[in-house]
């Protein structure tokens, strides 16, 4: 048949093609006309277009405010991803570990201007069918119900995924680790958590071992107080010795954000 | 005027005629529009603030369409604009108007939403049914609102205003849904052979009508 000949059926079938009503063989065979024939391309685009105009012809509905806010947040943690990224793939001259504290420094910058980002964007929005959201957000929901908890952090991979929820009660000066990804370090490996205080160098705060999956620690109230920010790295089991410096990458890392009163 | 700006826009926006023609349109909303989505390509915040709030209404009611649940469509909502945050260096590539553009993403977002829901579909169906008993329920005044619609948009608006409503209907709902003839008739309820004609018949209205404004 040879439709291109035909324009009033051209344009007919480029019309049920742009609607989405033209189907199965149809569809194909009308795909395959439309490679070879200019025309019927450009009838199919036209169409396209038009039909793409039913979107802008529904009625307006106002979202909730909250929407806006959800969007704000993973906005700020996109770009704080980004600078993160922009600052790893920096070389920098140093020795390796001094290096894993160069990019660090320039995260932390990152992550005390986009403060409140990552906690929130996990909790509220990535990962819409995602079962581990929805148990981070019932988590913090719990938490945040809880008044003796004033500090909570959810430390994050580089693809937003939340591993491991911190919460800091600075009456008992009680600092919990609680795994929420499915993140298994090796048997003789430990996850070491460490303070990001601006302008100092971090501090270790404890060890999570292999196998644990809650870890209860005791921390200084000012040490948590003055970071903007905690980081979990690799570590070998038991972790890095008293006052030495991280070794390991940095796995998770999230804003510390005070919890509403 | 601004059917030209529309059709020109995408060969001329680089040069500095376009600039010229933004200056003297400068009230022209997808002008507007369009320098917002030039700033947000240069990670601009408040840029995208300020386009939400032109905007959000517009493409929430479409997320609605689509996906025909609140807390779904604002999952939706949030997407895409999370999308044109990150994309939106690419509408400059694109001959679309704005709205149709972010009509485009967020619609393709719902599509999406709904076949990630596929598995848990028996309630979902349920709830179709209702929110489209309502719309293709009688032949209300056409709710359509062609407020910030571009010059295309209008085009077609005056042209689905000539079809009855219920096959103004029907035809939305095909594109927004992406619904076969007989996946929209298990929706609307009727017989095969009634969507099909309708679909049909509307179609060739529009392209009479269309042929002519064009």
């Amino acid at each position: 048949m040879n439709i291109h000949r035909n324009p009033a059926l051209a344009d007919q079938l480029a019309a049920s093609y742009a609607l989405g009503t033209l189907r199965g063989g149809a569809r194909r065979r009308f795909e395959a006309l439309a490679r070879e024939h200019a025309s019927l391309r450009a009838a199919a685009l036209i169409w396209q277009g038009r039909i793409a105009s039913v979107a802008e012809l529904q009625p307006e509905v106002a979202p909730s405010p909250a929407v806006w806010t959800r969007i704000e947040n993973l906005v700020q943690a996109d770009k704080q991803a980004r600078s993160m990224q922009a600052a790893r793939s920096a070389p920098a001259p140093t020795a390796p570990a001094g290096r894993w504290w160069a990019s660090l420094g320039l995260w932390r910058g990152a992550a005390a201007a986009g403060a409140f980002a990552t906690v929130v964007a996990v909790v509220a929005g990535v990962g819409l069918n995602s079962r581990l959201s929805g148990q981070v957000r019932e988590l913090s929901a719990r938490l945040s119900a809880t008044p003796a908890i004033e500090y909570v952090a959810v430390l994050a991979d580089d693809k937003a995924n939340a591993s491991i929820l911190v919460t800091f009660d600075p009456t008992t000066q009680k600092l919990v680790l609680k795994r929420v990804g499915d993140f298994r370090e090796q048997p003789d490996k430990s996850l070491e958590l460490w303070a990001l205080p601006p302008g100092a160098p971090a501090k270790s705060l404890g060890v999570m071992n292999s196998g644990e999956a809650v870890v209860r620690l005791t921390a200084a109230d000012s040490d948590i107080r003055r970071s903007p920010a905690l980081a979990i790295t690799l570590e070998p089991k038991g972790g890095v010795p008293p006052g030495t410096a991280a070794t390991g990458p940095i796995l998770f890392k999230g804003a510390l954000l005070k919890t509403p009163d | 005027m601004r059917v030209r700006l529309n059709l020109m826009r995408g060969r001329l926006r680089t040069g500095n005629i376009c600039q010229t023609i933004v200056r003297m349109n400068p009230e022209s909303p997808d002008s507007h529009l369009i320098a917002l989505l030039d700033r947000i390509a240069q990670a601009d915040e408040s840029a995208l603030k300020e386009l939400y709030g032109l905007t959000s209404s517009k493409l929430y009611g479409v997320a609605l369409r689509v996906v025909t649940n609140r807390s779904w469509a604002e999952d939706v909502l949030q997407e895409a604009y999370l999308n044109i945050w990150r994309i939106a260096g690419a509408y400059q590539a694109s001959l679309s108007p704005p709205m149709a553009w972010m009509g485009l993403l967020v619609r393709s977002r719902g599509l999406d939403f709904l076949r990630r829901r596929a598995s848990d579909r028996a309630d979902h169906v349920q709830e179709l049914d209702e929110v489209i008993a309502d719309t293709v329920a009688g032949d209300a005044p056409n709710p359509m609102d062609t407020a910030q619609a571009s010059e295309q948009a209008w085009a077609l608006h005056q042209c689905l205003s000539q079809l009855e409503h219920r096959q103004r209907e029907a035809l939305s709902l095909a594109y927004l849904r992406d619904l076969s003839h007989s996946e929209l008739a298990l929706q609307l309820r009727l017989p095969l052979g009634t969507v099909k004609t309708w679909i049909r018949r509307g179609l060739e209205q529009l392209r009479g009508c269309m042929a002519r404004l064009a």
